[in-house]
Order: structure tokens, then sequence, then C-alpha cells
């Protein structure tokens, strides 16, 4: 039978101290539509719930000189109707506008989303492409972890048992980029990826100077597709050097077969969608 | 033609705003008193002998009231083909089989004693292809039929065999002929409400049954079947549903989960509750009967129809529901969908040891005429005719007679391809190849009742109050479908009283008389007829109280009048006028002189009749309430599957204009015309709701839905899994109303239940072909089939 104690910490302090005693008994539980989907399915049977939605004040979207700050307790609905996220980081838009339902989008957290490790989360690529750094706030401390080394496997990170993520830190030379991010599925709502790619440019002249691209259910993590991205580097925009692009990218992922989708579908849509959101990114650049 | 006051108008669904504001009580809110819950333990194989059950753990458990296996009930036989009992003990064949059941104090409790039952298998092949299943080595699904007697092939004994004509002269008078094989698989039906019942006894073992059965009387008689074979042929049956929350074929059959909690309920003495989860909804109901077709057809130089001649074969799983049954159905549209003078069908249902199937919207309709559809559009291509032509040359008309000997009332179907074909822009758009395209294609389906029982009847009682209060009861049942309201709009004007005068009692055996269940599109057409015939009967009874009675009220009045007013001058009145029933009418509940109707003292409301024709003081009174019973003038099917089974027939032609990404393989439906000859729309909004559901079911079935089955075990039992489409992914749906007036419908009305879904997926296909040159003959049509398809056609062009 389903049962579990529920606790609800009213300060950072008292999550920690919380997740010490429990160890590995308990389970950090925010927006909750992954964890209790988890528990109901049998995935999870955790003795003690910790919730974090006591610590309203993770919950923001601000903007300083250095970095764009993300609390790990913002909404993906937050996200979705942030006008700086809208126009700056648009692929994190993208990727936080097509989660579930906006019933899901109100509750369901983007620290959740990425703490949750699937390969199929939709801001893991966007975050990646817009070399997010991720904070994690634990009993030796804090430190911060480019997503980029974050996920080490399908649900599982680099964050310890007793830490915490608190914060996403998005360089804000990020701001120059363009960046687009698409979710291929079958349905507009209520649905995961069968792929997921995000492209961020930043192009002078018609140059592209740095170009970043990740890939999701690409890999067993949400990955960076490197190769690609230093194809691009230094080259002169055009519609060949995108589609090398794709395939360069298509090369460098592993992905499988599964229910949802045969493995040479999502590399060719892969191949089809790199230079689609180049294009995409391209274009909100020029429109900004 | 009249006019009518309620037929033909958007009256708004009256019984919704319970639904809507969460008081409709579905079978998940109903709980009786001291009611147990039950829970399912199915089999973890798809092909096993089963060596061992140990329920001792699961009986210690607090909470739990009864563990049953097959060794604890009667070994009785169940189901169209009795071929399975209700818990399985000797051997399971498919992964939803129930090896157990436990009654606890809650379902969680339920559950838990269910995991707690230790069952030891011994694993068997299995077999989940049917084309694999009927080759002789073939692992067999049973070895006895329902007598006991030793079966050699998993082939069941139902030999679906059509013929009309000659094929050989039809092959030889083609100028064009095209083969096709065109798959469709397992689509669930998704009803928003899951299934369940609650089965009570009381002290006379009499039960009542609270379930969802769209056949109420049929639901009883298997029962009663049941019932005869464990002894309990002296108990009554009593099946009462409460608010179900779509049904969509699925509660057509009585399904093993009723039975279980009809043992649980005896075994326990307690109403027991059996409610599924949505799990158990996708991997323990019997879903749509998947096919295989091989389909061969010809045509004449001029593009006439020379022969059809279609082979099927039929999934049908491990035991046997209506699934099998749905080739009566596939006949229609083979036999009947366009002039055809030649026809062949045969259909061959295969054992396996995947799901088995049941009835879903269309029953087996969308299957062949995916096929027939498909096979048209690549017979114009062979021939050089423009589809819709080809569709136009060979179209249906009124006074046909088809070769399964169904006649054809009125017929709008050249109305539907025509205006289809205008609205899509067909001639400006058409074979353009280059990532647009369009496709259409029609129906025929019954609309006028189906006789596939020996009684295609329904009854209805109908009573009026002294308050003018309308009581009626019907046999049908109440599925959410929207002929509640269309039935109130029938009798209000048939009698002349508001819809809203009007009160409803559904699916319940012991208030309702005979019906043959609210399926095959048939509720409105006939309880629609059986209206009409009891209110000529309520109204006949009301004006001849009225003839009695309104003199009388009359004398009443004017004494009244004369005592308030001593100058008051009585009214030359002429009784006369009003001496007949025939001289009386009734509008807005009002009786009136049809040869003076403005006449004052001649118009009353029909309460006040009736309110004088009760209360008179002595061993005279009266009460209004008459009952018919309509069972339509049509034949069953003979022994070479021919007859006139519908009174009427729908028809309808789906257009779509599509978009398709060939980098993709998705494709993107602009557009959808849905036209549909529904006689007359009683309740214009109601059917044009019925055509946009069933066009998203349909759009579902062509492009999204299917279950997946991984050697017999369904992958997906999930929303997020199983691709139903969502409110974003809106699909534009343009209904096309045409009527035709038919004769005998109530007020020139045919059913239109099913009919939306049937033309749209092999619309889609036809239209993806028209955009990029592939046909995907294979449901659904996914970007992996398109993407796939396309890159063996660059490869062949190469």
């Amino acid at each position: 039978m389903i049962d579990y104690q529920y606790l609800k910490p009213k300060s950072l302090e008292e999550a920690l101290s919380l997740l010490e005693s429990y160890g590995e008994r308990a389970m950090l539980i925010a927006g909750g539509t992954d964890v209790m989907v988890g528990i109901r399915n049998g995935k999870f049977a955790p003795e003690a719930l910790i919730s974090l939605r006591g610590l309203e004040d993770l919950a923001y979207i601000e903007k300083d000189n250095d970095a764009y700050r993300i609390g790990a307790l913002t909404t993906h609905r937050m996200l979705e109707t942030h006008p700086l996220i809208r126009s700056e980081l648009s692929a994190l838009y993208d990727g936080a506008s097509q989660v579930g339902s906006v019933q899901i989008r109100n509750v369901a957290t983007v620290g959740g989303n990425i703490c949750n490790a699937a390969p199929s989360a939709d801001t893991a690529g966007p975050l990646l492409a817009l070399d997010a750094v991720a904070v994690l706030k634990g009993p030796r401390g804090e430190r911060n972890v480019p997503l980029s080394e974050f996920f080490t496997g399908p649900s599982q990170t680099v964050k310890e048992l007793d830490e915490v993520l608190v914060e996403f830190r998005v360089p804000a030379v990020m701001g120059e980029y363009g960046s687009a991010y698409h979710k291929h599925s079958r349905r507009k709502a209520m649905d995961l990826p069968i792929l997921g790619v995000a492209v961020s440019l930043k192009v002078t002249d018609g140059k592209i100077e740095d170009a970043r691209i990740a890939l999701s259910v690409a890999a067993p993590t949400p990955i960076r597709a490197k190769r690609a991205e230093d194809f691009l580097t230094g080259k002169m925009v055009s519609e060949d050097v995108l589609e090398e692009a794709g395939k360069i990218a298509g090369e460098e992922a592993s992905p499988r077969d599964s229910l949802r989708g045969k493995a040479w579908y999502r590399r060719e849509m892969i191949e089809t969608f790199v230079p689609r959101m180049a294009q995409k990114a391209l274009e909100r650049l020029k429109n900004r | 033609m009249s006019e009518y006051l309620y037929v033909g108008k958007s009256i708004p669904r009256t019984a919704e705003v319970d639904k809507v504001t969460g008081r409709a009580i579905y079978i998940n809110d109903l709980k009786r008193p001291g009611m147990l819950y039950g829970k399912i333990k199915y089999s973890e194989y798809a092909h096993a002998r089963i060596k061992h059950i140990d329920t001792s753990k699961a009986k210690k458990l607090p909470g739990v009231r009864a563990v049953l296996t097959g060794c604890d009930i009667p070994d009785v036989r169940v189901g169209f083909l009795k071929d399975q009992t209700v818990l399985k003990r000797d051997k399971v064949r498919q992964f939803r089989d129930e090896v157990a059941a436990v009654a606890a104090i809650s379902p969680e409790i339920a559950q838990e004693a269910c995991d707690l039952i230790e069952v030891e298998y011994e694993e068997l092949p299995g077999v989940f292809d049917p084309f694999e299943a009927m080759k002789e080595d073939a692992p067999l699904i049973h070895e006895v039929d329902a007598r006991g007697r030793p079966v050699s092939s998993n082939i069941l004994p139902l030999p679906w065999r059509f013929s009309a004509g000659d094929i050989e002269a039809g092959r030889a008078a083609s100028a064009h002929v095209v083969t096709d094989t065109v798959r469709t698989t397992w689509v669930n039906q998704c009803c928003m409400g899951t299934s369940g019942c609650i089965a009570e006894f009381d002290m006379n073992n009499n039960l009542t049954l609270y379930n969802q059965a769209n056949v109420i009387f049929w639901d009883k008689r298997r029962i009663m079947e049941y019932f005869a074979q464990i002894g309990l042929k002296n108990s009554k049956v009593r099946i009462i549903n409460p608010v179900v929350g779509g049904s969509f074929g699925t509660k057509l059959d009585t399904d093993i989960y009723e039975f279980i909690a009809i043992q649980l309920a005896l075994k326990t003495r307690r109403p027991v509750k059996i409610l599924f989860t949505r799990e158990e909804e996708f991997r323990a109901l019997p879903p749509r009967q998947p096919a295989v077709f091989e389909i061969e057809q010809g045509c004449d130089k001029e593009g006439h129809l020379t022969f059809r001649n279609v082979k099927a074969v039929l999934d049908n799983g491990a035991y046997t529901s209506w699934g099998a049954t749905t080739p009566s159905v596939m006949m229609m549209p083979i036999s009947s969908l366009y002039r055809v003078p030649n026809v062949f069908f045969e259909a061959k249902c295969v054992y396996t040891n995947n799901i088995y199937c049941q009835a879903m919207r269309g029953y087996g309709n969308p299957q062949a005429t995916f096929a027939v559809e498909v096979s048209m559009d690549h017979l114009a291509e062979e021939a050089g005719i423009d589809p819709a032509e080809l569709r136009l040359i060979n179209c249906n008309h009124s006074g046909d007679e088809t070769p399964m000997r169904l006649k054809i009332t009125s017929c709008g179907l050249e109305e539907c391809i025509r205006g289809v074909k205008e609205k899509l822009d067909w001639d400006k758009k058409r074979g353009k190849h280059k990532g647009r395209g369009v496709g259409m294609a029609s129906l025929i389906h019954v609309a006028g009742g189906a006789r596939v029982y020996k009684s295609d009847g329904h009854g209805m009682m109908i009573k009026v109050d002294e308050h003018g209060h309308v009581d009626v009861m019907s046999g049908g049942t109440d599925q959410g479908q929207g002929s509640p309201t269309v039935l109130a709009q029938i009798i209000a004007e048939a009698l002349g009283f508001r819809p809203d005068d009007i009160t409803l009692t559904f699916g319940d055996t012991a208030l309702g008389l005979w019906d043959a269940g609210t399926h095959a599109s048939r509720h409105t057409f006939i309880a629609g007829n059986a209206a009409l015939r009891a209110c000529e009967k309520v109204k006949r009874q009301i004006l001849e109280l009225a003839v009695e009675e309104i003199p009388k009220l009359v004398k009443h009045q004017i004494k009244r009048k004369k005592r308030k007013d001593p100058d008051f001058k009585e009214p030359d009145l002429d009784f006369s006028l009003i001496a007949n029933p025939e001289d009386l009418d009734i509008k807005d509940r009002i009786i009136f002189c049809k040869k003076d109707p403005e006449n004052p003292y001649f118009r009353t409301e029909v309460s006040n009749v009736l309110r004088e024709a009760l209360h008179v003081g002595t061993g005279q009174s009266r009460v209004v309430a008459a009952e018919a019973f309509y069972d339509p003038p049509t034949e069953m099917l003979d022994r070479e599957f021919k007859g006139n089974l519908s009174c009427t027939y729908a028809f309808g032609t789906t257009g779509v204009e599509v978009e398709v990404d060939k980098k993709t393989g998705e494709v993107k439906i602009l557009q959808l015309y849905a036209a549909h000859d529904v006689g007359k729309a009683i309740n214009p909004t109601l059917i044009k709701g019925q055509i946009y559901g069933a066009g998203y079911i349909g759009v579902g079935y062509g492009l999204t839905e299917e279950m997946k089955l991984e050697k017999g075990k369904v992958m997906n039992p999930n929303f997020l899994d199983y691709k139903m489409l969502t409110a974003k992914d809106k699909i534009p749906v343009t209904p096309m109303i045409i009527e035709t007036d038919e004769k005998d419908g109530p007020f020139g009305a045919k059913g239109i239940g099913e009919p939306g879904l049937v033309p749209t997926a092999p619309a889609i296909a036809n239209a993806v072909y028209d955009a990029v040159g592939v046909w995907i003959k294979d449901l659904p049509i996914t970007p992996e089939k398109v993407l796939q398809a396309l890159k063996e056609k660059r490869e062949k062009e190469k």
C-alpha cells in the first residue's frame, strides 16, 4: 500500500537537516508531477516525502550583470509567462511552454524537471544549449555544476542525496544568442518528446561565432552535440552548412528503439530539426 | 413541410448541467451500505498452465472478506461462444485472464491482497499473429470447444462467407483491376468513465446490478442464463444504469468483471463494487477488432464497378466476444457501398494469445470501409478517373436494392460527395503531389435500427400527471449520446408540450419495457418511433378527457365570473365545436379548438383537464398513461447473410485536405468536411456534436491511436503512450448536414451515432497519397510509416 510521511520544512536549512536524518529513506518533492506518478506506479516507495513547497523564496526569475538566475522552484508556467525568458532565453520558453498541460505547468518546477533527469526532460535541452549551471546546496556548502556535467544516466545526476538544487544560472552573455527548441511529439499537449532539439547561436554579419546544440531522447541523458557545434563555429550561415551540422549531430547521438520511437527515426529527426531550429534561432535574432 | 416548435431546434442538453457541475452520480460515486470493493488478479503470462494458486497470505490480510479462484466457483462457461470461464483454473490464454478475485473493505486492501496471491505457472508457447495461428503446427489456444469436444485448429467455427453475383464474370468484364492489402489495428474506446459495477443480492438471492450496460435486457438475459447454471434459476435480476461516462461499444457484452462482482457478492453477502483503473481499461477491456484485408476490385472502361472480392483475417484474441461478429457489419460496406454487382467476402476469425475484442463505434464498418475506400482511390488511379468521379459514377441511389438485399430508401450520398468536393475546392487542389493533398471517402451504415437480434424493438411508457408533468420510461439507455434531449424534443412536438415538461427515465430493467439496446445508431430512430406511437395514444386520452371536461370547466368559469360581476354577459358558445377529440389539439400544453383556436373559453392547460378528470369525488377518476412498443419492419440476415436489416441507411462523405511534412512524415489536417445524410436534424447542435466527436475518434484511428502489443502484452496502457488526441490537437472539422426526410424516421430522422467516424481514416490515407504519392494502408498512418514509404519511393525512382 502507498504510505509515506509528508514533511514540509519552512527553510532550506530545515530541509537539509531532514535530508540528513532520513538519508535514503526520503525523497524530495517539489511540484510532484513526476514523483507522485512514480510512487503510484511503484517506481518509488519512499518512507518520507520532503516537500520543498514551503520554500517559496526559491521561485524567481532574475537577471543581474553576470547571469540570469532562475530559482529551482520556479514553475514552468512562470517561465512560460515571463517576458525575459520569452525574448532572451527563447529556447527555454519553447521547452517550458510545451510540458504537459497548463495545469501541470502551474505546479511542475524546473528544478524538478532537471533532477528527475529523464532523457526526455523538456527544459534540459534548452538549459544545456543556454550553458546553464546548476547550483547545489548541501552540508558541505554550495557547489556549481555545469548542466553538461549534471546528468550521469537515466534518472541519475551528480546531486548527492543530502543536497538540494537551488538555482540555475545562465550566463548573461547568452542573452545575445538566438535560441530555439523543438519538442517532436505526436500530440500538442500531454505528451513526451520522441526527440528534442535545442539550438543557440551567436551570429555576427552572417558568421556563426558560437553554437550550442543540445539533444534530448537521443542518448541515455540529454547531451550536447559538440562536434556539430565545432563544425558550425566560424562558418557563414547557409542552408548547406546547417544541413551538414544536422547530419553530424545525428551521428553523434546514440538514440535507441523504444515504444515511443525508432532509433532510425530519431536520428532522422535530429538531422531535420537541427537546421530547422538553427533557422528559427536566426530568425529570432533578426527580429529582436 | 409543417412548422415545428421543437424539432429542428438546437435545444441545449438539459441533463448535462449535473454532469458539468459534478453532481451526476456515476458508478465511481455510487456507494451502497456495507459495500465491499473487488479487485481482480490477472495472468502474468500470455499462455501458460496454472499449476498452483496459493491464496493463504491474501486471506490473512486484515480487511479481506473473500478470495476466490476458479476452484471456489462453479466451472461454468460464459461468453458469445462459451469459450471462457469467469475465473480461469486450468490455463491462461492472454494477459488479461482473470485468475483470482478479492473482496475487501477498501480497494487498496483488495489490491494488496491480489498482490499477495501466489500463482505458479508453466509457460506455454504463445502465438500472437493470426496467420501464424492458422498454421498446422501452431500452439492451440483452446484444446476443446464449449461442449468439451477436441479442437484441431485455432480458426473459429464462424463461417463468415458472403457471395452475390459472379466474381469471375465481374473480373472478365473489367478493364481495370487493383489488389491491396489493408491492415487495421487495436484501438481502445477510451471512455471518460472507466468500467465498473456494483452487484448486490437481497436475502432471497435476487440481484440488483448497477452497471453501465447499454443493452440492459440482453445483459439481464445473459446473467439469468448464468444463474440457471449456478443454481440460482429462481433469482430475479434487475439492471440499473447510473450515469454512464461513455460506452462506444464497450458495454455491449457482459464483461467478466461483472460475473466476478456477482460471485464476490454471493460469497460475502454484501454489495461488491468493481471499478476499473485506467490501466485496466487498456489491459482488460476488449478493444476494437483488428483485421487484415485482401481486397480486389475492378471496373469497366467507363468506371462502373464490376466486382469486389475481399478476404479478411481477424485476430480474435484468446476468447470470443462481439469482435468476432464484426464481419456481419463489414459485409455492409463491402457489398453495398457504391453499386457493385458481383461481391465475394470471406472472413476468418482466429484465436491467438492476444487480447480479445469487442464492439466499438462503427462495429467493423471503419475497418472494412478503410479497405474499400483505399481500394477505390487505387482503382481510380489505375483507370485514370478522378476518385470523386468514380464514386459518383457508382453512387448509391434511392430505390436501389444492394447485393446484400439492403433496400435503400432515402439516399443523400451524391449530395454528400458533391458537397464535400465543392467545399474542398477539389478540382483545383487535387493531383498536385506537392506536399498538400485532398482525399475523400464515404460510408453506408444502418440508420433505422439493425435487426441483429430477433427483436429490434423498443418499449416506451408515458404518463402525464395532474401537474402537466410528462414522465417517460424508456427501456433504452443513455451513455451520453444526447438522445434524451432529442427524445424530449420529439415527445414535446408530438404531444404539444414543452421539452422542459418531459422527464425521461432510462436504463432500468424494472421500469422499462424491452429495448434491444443503445447501439447500431438506433436509439433516436427506434425510440423516436416508439415515442411517436406512445404520444399518439397519450394525446388521444388527453383529448378524450378534454371533450368531457372542457365544457364543465367553461361552465364553472362562467359561474365564477357571474358571481364576481353580476353584469357579466354570458358568451354564446358553440360546444359542438369541441364535441369530439378530433376537434381539439394541443400546443404548448394548451388544449384548443381547431376551428376556433383563439376562443379563450376553449383554451385550457392540459393540467386543468387532468386534474378535473382525476379528482372527481366518485368512482370514476381517471389518469393518463400509455405505452407503445415499436419493432421496425425489417429482416434478420438469412443464411447467406442477406436481408434488409434496417429500415433505412445513413450515407456520408468525409473530405480532408492535408499537409505532409516530407522530412518528418507528419500529417497535418488543414480542413475536414464531414457531410452526413441525417434524414432530418432533430437537434442540429447535437448532430454536430456527434460528427465532431466521431471525426476526432476517426482522426485518432487514422493517425495516432494504436494499442501496442508485444507478445500479447499491452505496452501502452495509459494516455501518455496511447495517443488519443487532446483539445490542443484541434482538428478543423466542419459538419455538413444533409436532410433527406426519411419517410420511416421520427420526423424524418435517421441515426447518426457511428457514421462520422467511419470514412475518416480512408479519407486521410487518400489525401496523404494525393499530397506525397505514398499510400499507407496500415493504420495508424504514423510519421515513421510515411517517412519509410517516402524513402522507399525515392529508392524506387532512382
